[in-house]
């Protein structure tokens, strides 16, 4: 058997001369063999590809010069593996006749290697038939009573898909490299030439010159389907330019998806297609929920339900009464066990509340543990919550700073407190509660004392590197420099503050701006924040517990029908 | 140097502050540096490589001050094609470089990356796109990339055409070497031709590409000559010294200003002594602003970067009496196009020449094709035993580039080099005593037999 990666490959030829031929579609748990192969900074799909390929028992790969990573995954298959088929395809970029012309020769000096290495032989006219009879596939599917979701951008894996099935959405389209449907030409008096002009007149890629005009196929495709996920993968850089670009002008909902092809980072994406799923289905029958849920609340009964947002370093929890009032919150440190932080946390909310759990009407999880607590009737994702947890607090708010524990992230509402837009960074420390918790231990200092500490610094530090290990080995070095503590911990703050402007500027800055979660405690970073946007942050007197009383508004509108 | 940090700090602070309104003061500071290097060259500097910096510095600052007369390019663009129409061409990596200067690169890096561009792009491609979408430098006429090596190029350029409306012709560069190959990338450099003389209004003249190819075969012999002189004397130069030899390669070749440069490098070096230290082959990118590599490389008897990759990675000789076939050759077979296989080739070419000490490759942040096969290349140069260290860092974003981790590797390479020498001096003198007792132990058993 033969793999594959690439949608340009004349995977016809192979079955034509009875070889199988298989997209290759990593699902790895780690890049050992490729950080010690390759190097750490290649694209996952690369380093997934050769794991996968140093895991199964392929005969061979036909990769194709689709770009610098791939390039060198062939070099190093190449020698890992000298006595398999490892072909490299020199695939044009240019699609007019000059393009079709090499190219065919190209795929011509490849069907003679593998007659050479294989002993089997290509045969025209049994290739002929074989496109003969091969049907057109379906490009575009969309169905009605669901999410229609449309995919762009580099290759998504099957994970995309299964996750879009399970929330109840479907893919109408998948415009991402192996994703669509083959597109093959038979012109019988020039049957290899018109196979190529079909190969390479398929939905060009990034690499292709004449990209260019993806932009008219994607309008034309977009207004089809509720919302787009555009997805990018790890070190692959051709497509984030397409999805800068289309932000500009493209009207309908788009979700950057960042994956690395590990089996880890299901629960990111995961959380981040929920979330988008929520924002849609809010957009859709938002208005006519509101009314119905305002017209309930007039004449409802006395009830409570309660919210619980188990994040990674707290356990924060509400009790909210029929008319939208807290009646009692609680906030525990989450343990090694997310499940056991929540019992906890529900036990002392109850406690607190002078209630018993009979008397909860219902339970919304939200945060990373959302699925971990037995306990909670359902779950939304933490983006959601905070986003109607800031609209209850305020709803003047139009964005929303969020730095817990173990990630950041920027989320833009509408003048209804629904999500509009969000990004996430839970791919490292740095600009997280981890992040200062790690360098206050480094100072030396309570974690609760460096904002206060950074507030009277007098000189400007600055802290350069992205990296949280880099950050605080720079801290070390600033130390032994005898550097004071005020102005490495002033320097840090502002630190967190650049990562969150960053990701404050990609969903658009606009006003009012309220900053929740425990960081937002932190004075030192709220000045450097405030300092960074040129305006004011709202903080409520309990930021961490604005993810929890959104899970509380979603459960009385729930408990409400 | 005050006023000159002052300057850059000012330029700086009013770029963030009104980046559309900055460049006149940036193109300033260029004119004002290209003086200097004229008038009051660095003093510890080689006489040659204080010109090379005057010569790139005023390509520099003369090309941005009059918008009409370039073109944006990559580095492998077909800088001789430009040179028929009076055109210079100023390429993504060298305008990066010129405004990390004023240490902007930060800015505009997190600019871009704000609208969606990855942060694992390449930094010099970051750099570049957030200087012209965020207005602070403006755009050419025309521009013209190639698909050679680097996968930024043609999505750096279809971007700013999309966004600020500069139109470009795209190079597809075949990864094969044949004739198919060749007639293919021939033909689009006519067309670019093409392109040129209706944009510019200009006729082209083949006999000014022939006599420029002419000037390019001499010039690339005379460099070769000098990096055999410079692996024998030593000849002070900085680590962007080499980043200037590479712009002048790159972006002048085939003019005769540069090759009277060249000319004066193999006559100048002549007059410096015998080097007596570590000869380093550099692979690839140089972070010319990392303090440790500085220390050890910059001015350094002890050490000294003898050639680079990058400096030299088309060994073609062109056939003039074919130009277009010839720098279709020569493009194709550029070491960063096709498999690592033929870079290591052609790398290890360049070490049996000039016998380095050791071969350092720098894998730059973003740059796949280069970081992807250094552990490919290590194993190629150990069967030739050449020991070779592979640095992770940044060309240009200081934040990606941590000094601490850089120094470590390198002091301990560099101690693991004398260790080397040391050994086989060792090993020399033992062979040599080795050598005397037998030839005294022969001698005594000549005595006894007589």
């Amino acid at each position: 058997m033969l793999g594959y990666i690439c949608k340009y490959a004349p995977v016809e030829i192979f079955e034509s001369m009875g070889e199988t031929i298989k997209r290759i579609e990593p699902q790895v748990t780690n890049f050992t063999q490729a950080d010690m192969r390759m190097h750490p900074n290649i694209c996952s799909f690369a380093k997934g590809v050769l794991e996968e390929v140093m895991q199964s028992d392929y005969d061979g790969i036909v990769l194709t010069t689709c770009c610098d990573s791939i390039r060198r995954l062939y070099d190093v298959l190449k020698e890992e593996f000298p006595d398999k088929f490892i072909y490299m395809l020199d695939t044009p970029r240019i699609t007019k006749e000059a393009g079709i012309a090499l190219y065919e020769r190209r795929i011509r000096d490849m069907i003679r290697a593998y007659e050479e290495y294989s002993g089997k032989t290509f045969d025209e006219e049994a290739f002929a038939k074989l496109l003969r009879e091969r049907d057109e596939e379906e490009q575009l599917a969309v169905a009605s009573g669901r999410l229609n979701i449309g995919i762009l951008g580099a290759r998504a894996n099957e994970e995309i898909h299964r996750i879009l099935e399970s929330q109840g959405a479907g893919a109408a389209f998948d415009l991402t490299c192996t994703g669509l449907g083959r597109k093959l030409l038979y012109e019988p008096e020039a049957v290899m030439t018109g196979y190529v002009r079909g190969l390479l007149s398929q939905f060009p890629c990034m690499r292709m010159e004449q990209a260019s005009g993806r932009d008219e196929l994607i309008r034309r495709y977009a207004d089809s389907v509720d919302g787009i996920i555009y997805h990018t993968v790890q070190f692959c850089d051709n497509y984030a330019y397409e999805y800068a670009w289309l932000k500009n002008w493209m009207k309908k909902p788009m979700l950057l998806l960042e994956t690395d092809y590990t089996k880890q980072s299901e629960g990111q994406i995961l959380t981040r297609i929920q979330a988008f799923l929520e924002s849609l289905g809010s957009d859709r029958d938002g208005a006519a929920k509101q009314q119905k849920s305002d017209r309930q609340m007039k004449g409802a009964e006395k009830m409570y339900v309660m919210g619980i947002d188990s994040g990674s370093t707290s356990t924060n929890a509400v009790i909210m009464n029929e008319i939208k009032e807290i009646v009692a919150f609680s906030v525990v440190r989450t343990g090694a066990k997310s499940g056991e932080s929540a019992a906890k946390a529900l036990e002392d909310l109850l406690l607190k509340a002078g209630l018993k759990k009979e008397d909860l009407a219902l339970i919304v999880s939200t945060g990373y543990g959302r699925v971990s607590i037995s306990f909670a009737d359902e779950n939304v994702t933490e983006i959601s919550c905070h986003g109607k947890g800031a609209h209850y607090f305020n709803p003047n708010i139009r964005t929303i700073l969020d730095i817990g524990g173990q990630d950041s992230k920027a989320i833009h509402l509408n003048e209804e407190g629904e999500v509009k837009d969000f990004v996430m960074n839970d791919k490292c420390a740095a600009g997280t509660g981890r992040f200062l918790e790690m360098i206050a231990r480094t100072l030396e200092i309570d974690i609760a004392e460096l904002g206060a500490i950074a507030l009277t610094s007098t000189e400007k530090i600055e802290i350069t590197s992205m990296c949280s290990v880099f950050a605080e080995s720079e801290v070390i070095s600033l130390i032994a420099n005898n550097k004071e503590k005020a102005d490495i911990a002033n320097g840090v703050c502002h630190a967190i503050a650049g990562k969150a402007y960053s990701l404050l500027r990609r969903v658009g800055l606009e006003p009012d701006f309220m900053m929740t979660g425990g960081v937002a405690k932190n004075p030192g970073v709220v000045r450097a924040v405030e300092e960074k946007i040129g305006a004011k942050l709202y903080i409520c007197p309990e930021p961490e517990i604005v993810g929890a009383t959104g899970a509380a508004l979603y459960a009385l509108e729930r408990a409400r029908g | 140097m005050w006023i000159v940090d002052k300057y850059i700090e000012y330029v700086k602070e009013e770029t963030q502050k009104n980046p559309e309104q900055s460049f006149d003061k940036i193109l300033l500071g260029f004119k004002a540096n290209k003086m200097r290097t004229k008038v009051l060259p660095k003093g510890g500097l080689a006489k040659g490589y204080q010109k090379l910096e005057a010569m790139m510095m005023s390509l520099v600052a003369d090309s941005l001050g009059k918008p009409d007369s370039y073109v944006w390019g990559n580095i492998f663009a077909p800088c001789e094609l430009m040179q028929c129409f009076d055109l210079a061409t100023l390429s993504v990596e060298c305008l990066a470089c010129y405004l990390s200067g004023y240490h902007l690169e930060d800015y505009f890096i997190d600019f871009a990356q704000s609208t969606g561009i990855a942060p694992t792009l390449c930094s010099y491609h970051k750099t570049f796109v957030g200087a012209i979408d965020s207005g602070t430098v403006p755009v050419p006429q025309y521009a013209v990339t190639t698909s050679l090596s680097c996968d930024g190029n043609l999505n750096t350029f279809r971007y700013l055409e999309k966004k600020k409306g500069v139109p470009f012709t795209f190079l597809d560069v075949p990864y094969e070497d044949d004739d198919e190959s060749v007639a293919y990338l021939a033909d689009q450099l006519k067309s670019f031709v093409g392109e040129l003389e209706q944009r510019f209004g200009k006729k082209f003249e083949i006999e000014k590409l022939r006599r420029s190819l002419e000037i390019e075969n001499e010039t690339r012999q005379l460099l070769m000559e000098f990096f055999r002189l410079q692996s024998e004397r030593y000849y002070p130069g900085e680590l962007i010294s080499h980043l200037y030899l590479m712009m002048g390669m790159h972006l002048m070749i085939g003019t005769p200003e540069f090759l009277e440069l060249v000319r004066f490098l193999v006559e100048d070096i002549k007059n410096y002594p015998p080097f007596e230290g570590k000869k380093i082959l550099w692979v690839h990118l140089l972070p010319f602003y990392q303090e440790s590599l500085q220390h050890y490389f910059n001015e350094n008897d002890k050490y000294q970067i003898i050639a680079s990759d990058i400096i030299l990675d088309s060994v073609e000789m062109l056939d003039v009496k074919d130009p277009f076939t010839a720098l279709a050759k020569k493009i194709i077979r550029n070491m960063y196009n096709g498999s690592y296989a033929h870079k290591a080739e052609i790398v290890g070419g360049l070490a049996e020449h000039l016998h380095p000490d050791a071969v350092i490759q720098f894998c730059h942040w973003g740059c796949k094709q280069s970081a992807g096969g250094s552990l490919l290349l290590k194993e190629e140069l150990q069967k030739k035993n050449i020991p070779m260290l592979i640095l992770d860092g940044d060309g240009i974003d200081k934040r990606n580039s941590h000094d601490g981790q850089i120094k470590t590797r390198l002091e301990a390479f560099l101690e693991m080099l004398d260790t080397l020498d040391k050994d086989s001096q060792r090993g020399q003198a033992r062979q040599y005593r080795d050598g005397q007792s037998d030839a005294k132990r022969q001698e005594e058993q000549e005595e006894k037999v007589c």
